[in-house]
């Protein structure tokens, strides 16, 4: 795996996940995993959630057994999209930069 | 000890999420760097409770303390009782003169010259009752007014609290006032 991590804000990789559809804890810390290389702590995992739930960005699924699935809600997609256009536009700006 | 590490949060926050959390702590194992991150994490989660609370419009509390007051009182009793004893036996033998009681508190005075952390301990403790006495009675509102922010400190009254309170106010006064005339007389004498 590359030592390159497009971005460790907990939150962003947690909405990113959820992008692809509602997920569980354990689901949402092994996809980061996957995709960003990031492992995120239970704690870390967990206070992004909750501040994500708090902000009306994700919401809870009936629990599923002992699982609790979160899905993102339309407010979380727009956040979601905003930033990262966001980022889009500094990944341009600086390649655009070091390739001038 | 993964719902043991999940009562370092708030009260609220462990009541919606520490289930959860909980469950993927035992799927993820738990580890020295796990613990780290759960009590990084808490320790956060009080920090933003705080804010929140001195932003406007919160109370803050001492939990335990404004659920459990007479736990508090019972607690703050125990730790004034031996002092109380020994101001109260001291009083009756040297003030008003008990002289059965002298020949007892003789040893016991100079002994605990001797060892100076009794001393300190004895003098330290009505202080010490009189903040867990106190703790349950006490609560911090933070109002947002036109002119600012407005703290205002609320205190109920709860008998055995407010009494064992005031009996190590009274005690500790009488101590430092014992300590400061003694201070008095041997610079003067």
């Amino acid at each position: 795996m590359s030592d390159f991590q497009p971005t460790t804000d907990p939150g962003l990789l947690l909405m990113i996940s959820l992008a692809a559809g509602p997920k569980h804890g354990h689901a949402m810390l092994l996809d980061v995993e996957r995709f960003a290389g990031v492992r995120l702590g239970p704690g870390t995992l967990y206070g992004a959630l909750s501040r994500l739930e708090a902000s009306g960005q994700v919401e809870p699924l009936p629990a599923e057994g002992r699982r609790r699935p979160y899905r993102l809600t339309g407010a979380g997609k727009a956040a979601l999209e905003q930033r990262l256009g966001n980022l889009q536009r500094a990944v341009a700006t600086g390649i655009a930069r070091v390739s001038a | 000890m993964t719902r043991l590490i999940t009562r370092l949060y708030p009260r609220a926050w462990r009541e919606r999420y520490g289930a959860e959390l909980s469950d993927l702590i035992d799927e993820t194992g738990m580890t020295p760097r796990v613990a780290i991150d759960v009590a990084r994490d808490a320790a956060r989660e009080w920090t933003s409770q705080a804010r929140l609370g001195l932003a406007g419009g919160g109370s803050m509390v001492i939990g335990p303390a404004w659920r459990h007051p007479q736990l508090w009182a019972a607690i703050a009793f125990i730790v004034l009782a031996p002092t109380a004893l020994f101001v109260l036996l001291s009083i009756l033998a040297y003030q008003l003169g008990a002289a059965w009681l002298v020949d007892l508190m003789d040893p016991v005075t100079r002994w605990m010259q001797s060892v100076r952390i009794v001393d300190l301990i004895l003098v330290a403790s009505p202080g010490i009752a009189l903040l867990i006495a106190a703790a349950p009675l006490l609560r911090l509102e933070v109002h947002k007014r036109e002119s600012g922010r407005e703290a205002v400190l609320g205190v109920r009254l709860k008998a055995a609290n407010v009494i064992i309170g005031l009996l190590a106010l009274l005690i500790g006064t009488l101590l430092v006032g014992h300590i400061l005339a003694e201070s008095v007389l041997q610079v003067g004498g």
